[in-house]
């Protein structure tokens, strides 16, 4: 076959171009939605709020109660931000990442607008791989705001000091930073596997919040399953299991085989649910 | 092999992806052209894949090591007893199936020793193979940690931010230099189990009552591991067999297991190494000083009179009580009389802990070495309604109150008696009369 | 891989297309549709005959069950990534993100398209806007836009960058009489440029007007397919006879004697198909018999009497 015929030279720019020319827009879309916005300023309000309310009732919680590090945010700021991404972590970072990996094909579909991107041509696999880029960039920022406000606020309330550790070591102030900066890194990996599901789910409907509201129990279906002690042979398997193995960069000695161990089953997680979107989103007719 | 049934994708399923990924590659789109049935042989792959790399593993784990020159249980035994000490550190799990109600709270109140009460616990532990140690029972975002160094030792539990400072009672601390052996270091109470505390106790009194054999090696945390089984030469005890994994070049415990006669598939109690290593730790792992804020208390320990170690303090117990040993061996069953069990259920919810009970011989010291949470001593946990947990783990029976595990029993009778062995219940009732 | 230059090779060529949803339901049936370079084809077919379902199949968004698709000489879906850029599509109507401006909707498209170079990109938008006429609202948020609006925008976007083929299912769906005839003239200059255009539609006087080629589907069937001409020699051509009502079954009775068949009274007039008679055969007759001919009309056959005649009077979507 030759386009001799063709009086419209079709030179597709390299793929790699296309794909970040590609990712660009997803990210564009994603970060330009108003109600992807709102959402994200809603998730970096949370430190704002916990450490608003510290601040004001000038009470530091009892030792051993409320959240995890929610005492010790008082005495240094520092911990404002774990105290944060603690909360956040069983529902609101899930509800994040359900709303931009359930919204990517489905929001798509429902608006119509994935046959004209399926006509332009964009491939579908190339497609889905920036939709999933572009909702794990998502996550990201939503743990990175709620960070960046944690540290800001704590620090505005509470100051910033060396970091006593889960082991009752204390480090200096920059090793904690570093450690800050891993467990960062640790939950946006931990949101992997979620961001795959969704995308899944997404590509089974064309009704947005059907594939939202269905990632959004996934995770809460996990995080119960992991707490019924009867079903602790599944539970290393569990999506959300390891989210919490964060605490790793908190102890005396980081053990990396306990971290590789949570962004494995992540990896799992990603693989399994990654192809059976590909293959569904390949194979689907897209009719609506 | 693992239970993992191959499938068969053309190869160039995967060079489809690859390019799919990439975008065309040349003018026909090769993964538009892929029939949807290899599509679908994709996910089944993918899953085959990961079923594949996390069982595989296991599988692989569980499988004898290479061949290791034979060793007789008793030369095996006499290593470990004469082994010489080398700094260790690594991960120990600990996985108890004592059939308790349950009653974890660590998601609660944080890591605690009272996680050992059931299911399975991961430490961190850290040997210079003399007199420092450290011990971390690690929690999802919390840790309990014991760090010895010499004639002290600290306790901190990042839950309650609370640390715990023993010493050796000032008149005792020249006895201990010129004692410098490990048996004489302060007593820690809510101490953490290691493979070879646990088979220390088990493979001291092994020769007597019990039959000696070893079992074709085996390998735990990556090493090579002789394994010696004990099987107690009398079913009048609860336990059915020990079996302890021996590192074939150091000679240091990595595991032991300890099997119920209640369940002889799965271990009741298992202590073991997944990661191990012997190189010396960091000296600034036994280096603790309690953070800034930390609540801290002191605590002076006495060392145990020579000739007392058999004895539990009996202080702890009540004014008043007394202390018998019934029984031989296995079916040792050790009794504590006018024991005011309200008295201890009070100091205890008010953060007044007794003194422990560990060091009487027979086999219930194994037992007890992990339990010891049981008979009401639950440090670390000031908050924890200790009454409550006693209703809990105890059920009523006709004068008293019994407390059964599938390795452990204890009665409190109402008259103020608690006795305990490694024996079935009906033996402490027939005893108590 | 295909033989030929352009002349030879069709723009949509199908061959036995046929999608059996998983409903059971046969939307198209072994169709094998010929679309001729250069051509202006209406693609006609009552409410849910399976036109959309074709064009979606054309343009690979629905894989068939059976048969193959050859667009522009490449076969899809395969050929899709080289030959899609050539096409222009607009399908079941315009699809586009209602919170973003009609330009940002038409950037979006422009750049995730790898053959499009993103300098010339606002040269490319502007253009197309123009075409449309909505360059004056080109920074309204779609969803402000009109049923009207939206149409066009959504033939702006097929016509972002030079096309040689154009599949437009509805084209004037929602359009006031003026954007009617712009999407007429449009075809029209596309077709005039070299493009080949597919228009599929109910609204037959507007086929009529623009099409060089008609294609009629029923039930998923191709009925009829060719020039338009040859489509209408498919129709009957009618002789109708004006004269005073007590006349009428005089003339009748006077047609059936010349031989014609199926003679009826339709209102005012008495009406036959011609046949092969000629009309002044039927002049002849009518007069010398006396009658008062007020009138006579050779009635040759529209597209609608095709049309209805193909695919039944019925009212009622038939599936
Ligand atoms: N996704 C689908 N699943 C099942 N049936 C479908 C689907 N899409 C279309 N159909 C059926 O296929 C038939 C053809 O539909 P299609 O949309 O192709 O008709 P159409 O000719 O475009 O009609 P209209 O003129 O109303 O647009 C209809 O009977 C419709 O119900
Ligand atoms: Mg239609």
């Amino acid at each position: 076959m030759s386009i001799v015929d063709t009086p419209v030279p079709v030179a597709p720019a390299a793929p790699a171009r296309a794909t970040a020319r590609l990712l660009r827009s997803e990210l564009r879309l994603v970060f330009g939605r108003v109600r992807n916005l709102v959402l994200l300023a809603g998730l970096a309000a949370v430190p704002l709020l916990i450490g608003t309310v510290l601040f004001v009732t000038q009470s530091t919680p009892v030792a051993g109660q409320g959240p995890p590090f929610l005492d010790r945010v008082t005495g240094n700021g520092v911990f404002l931000v774990f105290a944060a991404l603690v909360s956040c972590l069983p529902f609101l970072l899930p509800l994040c990442v359900a709303i931009v990996s359930g919204d990517a094909i489905a929001g798509e579909a429902s608006t119509g607008t994935l046959r004209y991107l399926l006509v332009v041509p964009v491939p579908r696999t190339r497609l889905l791989l920036a939709k999933a880029v572009a909702a794990l960039a998502f996550a990201g920022a939503a743990v990175v705001a709620i960070a960046v406000v944690g540290l800001a606020a704590g620090a505005a309330y509470f100051g910033v000091g060396d970091v006593v550790l889960l082991s009752g070591d204390t480090i200096p102030l920059a090793a904690g930073m570093l450690r800050t900066l891993g467990v960062v890194g640790y939950v946006i990996a931990s949101l992997t596997g979620l961001v795959a599901v969704g995308l899944f789910l997404s590509t089974l409907t064309e009704v947005p919040v059907a594939a939202m509201a269905s990632t959004v129990v996934v995770a809460i279906v996990s995080g119960v399953l992991d707490a019924l002690p009867q079903l602790s042979a599944i539970h290393p398997g569990l999506l959300t299991h390891h989210w919490l193995d964060f605490g790793e960069f908190l102890r005396l000695e980081v053990d990396a085989s306990t971290l590789l161990a949570g962004l494995a089953v992540q990896g799992a997680w990603v693989a399994i649910f990654g192809a059976l979107a590909w293959s569904r989103f390949t194979t689907a007719d897209v009719s609506s | 092999m693992a239970p993992t049934g191959t499938v068969r994708v053309p190869s160039d399923v995967v060079l489809s992806l690859v390019s799919g990924t990439l975008g065309h590659s040349g003018p026909m789109d090769t993964t538009r052209s892929l029939s949807p049935r290899v599509r679908w042989a994709v996910p089944a792959v993918a899953a085959g894949a990961v079923a594949a790399a996390f069982l595989v593993p296991a599988a692989v784990g569980a499988v004898a090591s290479d061949d290791l020159p034979a060793v007789t249980a008793d030369e095996l035994v006499d290593r470990v007893a004469n082994a010489e000490k080398v700094p260790v550190s690594g991960t120990v799990v600990y996985t108890a199936r004592l059939g308790l109600p349950d009653v974890t709270v660590s998601e609660l109140q944080g890591a605690g020793p009272l996680d050992l009460l059931g299911g399975s616990t991961t430490m961190r532990v850290w040997s210079d193979g003399e007199d420092a140690s450290r011990a971390a029972l690690l929690g999802d975002v919390s840790e309990y940690s014991v760090v010895r160094s010499g004639p002290e030792a600290w306790t901190y539990s990042s839950a309650d931010d609370e640390a715990v400072h023993y010493v050796v009672d000032p008149a005792d601390l020249e006895r201990y230099e010129a004692l410098a052996d490990e048996a004489a270091e302060p007593s820690v109470e809510g101490d953490v189990p290691t493979p070879s505390e646990a088979a220390d106790l088990a493979l001291a009194q092994a020769r007597i009552y019990t039959d000696i054999t070893t079992t074709d090696p085996v390998e735990v945390a990556g090493r090579s591991a002789y394994q010696v089984e004990l099987r107690p030469q009398t079913d009048g005890t609860l336990v059915d067999r020990i079996r302890v994994a021996v590192d074939a070049e150091t000679s240091v415990v990595l595991r032991t297991q300890v099997w119920s006669v209640q369940d002889t598939e799965d271990p009741a109690l298992e202590v073991g190494f997944t990661d191990v290593s012997f190189d010396a730790p960091d000296p600034s792992v036994f280096d603790f000083s309690p953070p800034a804020g930390a609540e801290v208390r002191e605590v002076e320990v006495p060392l145990p009179e020579p000739g007392t170690m058999e004895k539990p303090g009996s202080e702890a117990l009540g004014e008043d009580a007394g202390f018998a040993v019934s029984g031989t061996g296995w079916e040792t069953v050790v009794e504590v009389s006018d024991v005011d069990v309200e008295e201890i259920l009070g100091a205890t919810a008010e953060g007044r802990l007794p003194e422990g009970s560990t060091g009487s011989s027979g086999a219930d010291d194994l037992l007890e070495e992990f339990t010891d949470a049981e008979e009401g001593e639950l440090p670390g946990i000031p908050e924890l309604d200790t009454q409550a947990l006693y209703d809990q783990l105890t059920t009523p029976v006709d004068g008293g109150r019994l407390l059964t595990s599938a390795l452990l029993s204890v009665l409190v009778t109402d008259d103020g008696r608690v006795l305990a062995g490694a024996v079935p219940p009906a033996t402490l009732e027939e005893l108590a009369g | 891989m295909t033989a030929g230059g352009p002349a030879a090779e069709p723009a949509v060529r199908t061959r036995g297309l046929t999608k059996r949803f998983r409903s059971g339901q046969v939307a198209v049936d072994h169709i094998d549709l010929v679309v001729p370079r250069g051509a202006v084809y209406g693609f006609l077919g009552p409410n849910g005959s399976g036109k959309t379902t074709t064009i979606r199949m054309l343009l690979g968004l629905v894989s068939p069950t059976a048969g193959s698709v050859e667009l522009l000489g490449s076969s899809m879906p395969g050929g899709g990534p080289v030959v899609l850029p050539r096409v222009g599509a607009l399908v079941e109507g315009p699809a586009f993100h209602p919170y973003l401006s009609a330009r940002a909707n038409l950037e979006r498209l422009d750049a995730v398209d790898a053959t499009a170079s993103p300098q010339s990109r606002p040269g490319r938008i502007d253009a197309a806007l123009e075409r449309v006429g909505l360059t004056a609202a080109a920074a309204k948020k779609y969803r402000q836009y009109s049923l009207g609006m939206k149409q066009r925008l959504g033939l702006a976007a097929a016509l972002l960058r030079p096309r040689d083929l154009l599949l437009l299912d509805e084209p004037t769906n929602g359009l006031d009489p003026q954007g009617t005839r712009e999407v007429r003239a449009l075809v029209r200059e596309l077709a005039d440029g070299g493009a080949t255009v597919l228009v599929s539609s109910h609204l037959l006087s507007e086929i009529e007007q623009v099409c060089s080629h008609v294609g009629i589907m029923s039930r998923g069937e191709l009925l009829a397919q060719g020039t338009r001409a040859e489509i209408a020699e498919t129709g009957t051509t009618e002789v109708r006879v004006m004269t005073r009502p007590d006349q009428r079954a005089h003339v009748a009775r006077v047609l059936t004697g010349l031989g014609l068949e199926d003679v009826r009274v339709d209102g005012e007039v008495v009406a036959a198909p011609l046949g092969g008679t000629a009309v002044e055969k039927v002049a002849q007759a009518v007069v010398g018999d006396g009658v008062d001919l007020l009138g006579l009309e050779v009635r040759r056959p529209t597209l609608e009497d095709v049309f209805v005649r193909l695919t039944g009077e019925g009212f009622d979507v038939d599936r």
